[in-house]
């Protein structure tokens, strides 16, 4: 039985979501921490995987973010600024 | 505009407390950052009955449900080989019930507005505001600022307002874990039946150790909706630098694996999310569930029960709002001093008591040698005992077989279960 | 001042839209509804202009009552007041059936009105007819593609960008006007608690009883617009090169495989 493995970008087009392109809700505070973070884990914690490793630099898009938080707990370096988006913008569960 | 009562988070907590004050005539105002209760909530799946039984009976009448577990299974999951035990009742139990929680919360949205509750959607709040002698006395949202005697804190497990007034620290990786879940939907109802051996309407809540979580601390677990099955891992976040999968594919892993990706052929991905839980339990709680002004309940208070296998999160919650209103019902003022009485009534209800009953949970299901032994040891002994080949085992000689193939210790192993049988 | 902004409950921006291959109709089931994201850079457009010049927005939109909530989030961006015209009659309109109920429901409501500002399309249907029709419902001139505008007396002067022409153009136009704002032109404002709060008081709904519409003339029965079918799109396939390695060094491979392509 072999079923096709669909990637993290796939499963997240089945959401429905309002993006507030003009507002990230999160941010990286200092660059240059990750830069020197030896473990990086957000791009290995983050369930929709908004946290990606680029030479050394992580690089982060909010677009696809589901509000879970694990990233902020996660961080070692506090470096992430965390926030729920305004005006209802985000993620919008329908199913779960 | 001033308010009796203002609640954050239109969850099971907050909505059980809007519900239950606005019946007793308060003037209460639930402030929700989704566009509609439950858009940014996200659950495994199932809700007891027992507690929502005393303290929201009117579930019973007309809140949805999709399907009454009737069939419980708990699986031990490696590479290759699978142990499953399954219990089952014929009778038509009502105890638990698997429903969508934005189902749910919209229910019971539906309840707290008919009993006068006024719901704001689209308003995260950012600061619990506080006087000068450091009483609540509203919340800030943005640049507007909502006044109020009272404010029930029901914010979810992130509880940012919390750390925001100082009152807990930053969460850590300790108390927390991860949770990932797709939602599947079948052709129908009958597929999803077929699939898994379900009669009509019948209800599975499966939890599954081992493999989904790589023998960490967590587990996977399937739910089954209507028409459509919760599928997901929980992992607890202290133990994820030996994770060798991100978190992002851990769900999709156990759907691929060899035992489930039958059951799940051809039904289609209709959502994917994720959540943290809390895991800690008791150890998760703030200082105190009260303060001058305010009152703290659900996921923000650590009141969620985790105990490897059961996870129970909505009765937890729906009580300890109902609890909260019942306090402020109660108190002659918003002092801490009146407001005691919250804590009071956790104690004498089933929250605290069977919190602290688990308060080792969280420390013994983080020892990874028992996920992991137990699953394989299991696995191992139970493919033995089966297998007929020149020889045919005993189920003791099945077991020192596996023992000695998996290298785990069966000393080891009791002593953990006897931990595992006495704290969880 | 006072000016109309056209909106609509759209789906959100990002959303899984699915087609029955069955049926061949849109899969409604779990799709939430919103205000369109495009009509919300319109919202944000006329609140500006309201900071200026004074006045009044007044949000309009033809929907089942099931729009509410998006009009209750324009009330909370800032809008004064909106009006929802909803009928059964009005179901299954196309856009020139609805462009109808929504002029005749300025002309009625909002008669003295110097504006009507509409998103520059939506985001499930994506015609951008509706600006166009409205203002041709209303005999006013229209002007679409406007991304910023400033008023003199009775003239609007509106600023439009034309991308495929890469021209920025300046129109005057005598009020009462139309005009569509560019899609993503506008920063539109957060939500405010204190405006959300009793968004639901700030909401007229009319219905055909007031409006006394010809039956004729709106709905499915007012829609010459037939939809032949629906098909799920396909993607052109694409070469998909990953680059990696440090930014500095991506970019000039980009740029130089750009060149080889001819791109550049």
């Amino acid at each position: 039985m072999s079923l096709k493995y669909f990637t993290i970008e796939e499963r997240l087009n089945a959401n429905a979501w309002d993006v507030d392109v003009h507002r990230p809700h999160i941010k990286i505070v200092d660059p240059e921490q990750c830069r020197k973070c030896e473990k990086k884990p957000c791009t290995f914690m983050c369930p929709a995987k908004c946290y990606v490793q680029q030479g050394d630099y992580v690089v982060l898009s909010t677009e696809a973010c589901v509000e879970c938080g694990t990233c902020r707990v996660v961080c070692p370096h506090g470096n992430i600024d965390w926030n729920y988006p305004r005006s209802g913008m985000g993620i919008w569960y329908r199913f779960t | 505009m001033k308010f009796d009562v203002v609640i954050v988070g239109a969850g099971p907590a907050g909505l059980a407390a809007a519900y239950k004050l606005a019946s007793a005539g308060f003037k209460v105002v639930v402030l929700e950052r989704g566009r509609e209760p439950g858009a940014k909530e996200l659950y495994g799946g199932r809700i007891y009955a027992y507690w929502l039984d005393k303290y929201l009976p009117e579930f019973r009448k007309d809140a949805p449900v999709d399907r009454w577990v009737r069939r419980e299974r708990v699986s031990f999951l490696t590479e290759d080989k699978a142990l499953t035990i399954e219990t089952a009742v014929v009778e038509k139990e009502k105890t638990s019930f698997v429903v969508p929680l934005v189902s749910f919360v919209s229910w019971m949205a539906k309840l707290a507005q008919n009993a006068g509750a006024k719901i704001v959607t689209e308003t995260p709040v950012d600061i619990l505001v506080k006087d000068e002698k450091g009483r609540i006395t509203g919340v800030q949202s943005g640049p507007d600022v909502l006044q109020a005697d009272y404010v029930v804190d029901a914010e979810g497990v992130n509880r940012l307002l919390l750390e925001r007034a100082g009152i807990v620290k930053k969460l850590e990786p300790e108390l927390v874990a991860v949770g990932v879940k797709e939602v599947l939907k079948f052709e129908n109802k009958k597929t999803l039946e077929e699939r898994l051996g379900l009669g009509e309407d019948e209800g599975l809540a499966w939890a599954i150790a081992g493999y989904p979580t790589e023998y960490l601390p967590g587990g996977g677990f399937i739910y089954t909706y209507k028409d459509a099955l919760a599928l997901g891992v929980v992992v607890y976040m202290r133990n994820w630098e030996k994770l060798k999968t991100p978190v992002y594919d851990l769900a999709e892993k156990l759907r691929l694996h060899p035992y489930m990706a039958p059951l799940v052929k051809g039904a289609s991905l209709q959502e994917y999310g994720g959540h943290m839980t809390p895991v800690a339990g008791i150890n998760m709680a703030p200082p105190r569930f009260y303060y001058d002004g305010l009152l703290i309940a659900g996921d923000a208070a650590g009141f969620l029960l985790h105990t490897g296998v059961l996870i129970r999160g909505v009765d937890f919650a729906v009580a300890s709002g109902v609890l909260a209103a019942e306090a402020i019902k109660e108190a002659r003022s918003p002092s801490a001093e009146d407001l005691a009485v919250y804590e009071k009534k956790l104690r004498s209800s089933f929250i605290l008591p069977q919190l602290e009953k688990f308060r080792k949970a969280d420390r013994l299901l983080s020892d990874e040698s028992l996920f992991r032994d137990l699953a394989l040891l299991s696995t191992e002994a139970a493919y033995s005992y089966f297998n007929i080949d020149e020889n045919h085992r005993t189920l003791f000689e099945a077991v020192r077989e596996a023992s000695k193939k998996t290298s785990i210790s069966l000393v080891k192993l009791m002593i953990n279960m006897i931990k595992m049988v006495r704290n969880l | 001042m006072k000016i109309v902004a056209l909106t609509k409950a759209a789906v959100p921006l990002s959303s899984a839209i699915r087609i029955d291959p069955k049926t061949g109709t849109l899969v409604r089931e779990g799709v939430p509804l919103t205000s369109n994201a495009w009509d919300r850079d319109a919202v944000e457009f006329a609140l500006k202009l309201k900071d200026k010049y004074g006045g009044e927005v007044i949000a309009l939109s033809m929907a089942p009552p099931s729009g509410i909530p998006a009009l209750e989030s324009l009330i909370g961006m800032g809008v004064d007041r909106a009006i929802l015209a909803s009928d059964r009659v009005f179901a299954g309109a196309d856009t020139w059936a609805t462009a109808h109920v929504l002029a005749k429901t300025i002309e009625k409501y909002v008669p003295d009105y110097d504006l009507v500002v509409a998103g520059e399309e939506t985001i499930d249907s994506t015609t951008a007819h509706i600006g166009a029709q409205t203002a041709s419902w209303l005999g006013v001139p229209y002007v679409y593609y406007v991304y910023d505008a400033e008023i003199k007396g009775r003239t609007l002067i509106a600023r439009r960008f034309l991308e495929d022409e890469g021209v920025d153009e300046v129109f005057e136009v005598e009020m009462p006007a139309v005009i569509s704002v560019l899609k993503g032109s506008q920063v539109p404002r957060e939500v405010r608690l204190s405006r959300k709060l009793n968004a639901r008081e700030y909401i007229q709904i009319v219905s055909n009883k007031e409006l006394g519409l010809e039956p004729d003339c709106v709905g499915l029965r007012g829609s010459p617009t037939v939809v032949a079918g629906m098909a799920p799109a396909t993607y052109p396939p694409r070469k998909k090169v990953v680059i990696q390695g440090e930014p500095a060094e991506v970019v000039k491979k980009l740029v130089e495989i750009l060149k080889q392509e001819g791109v550049l």
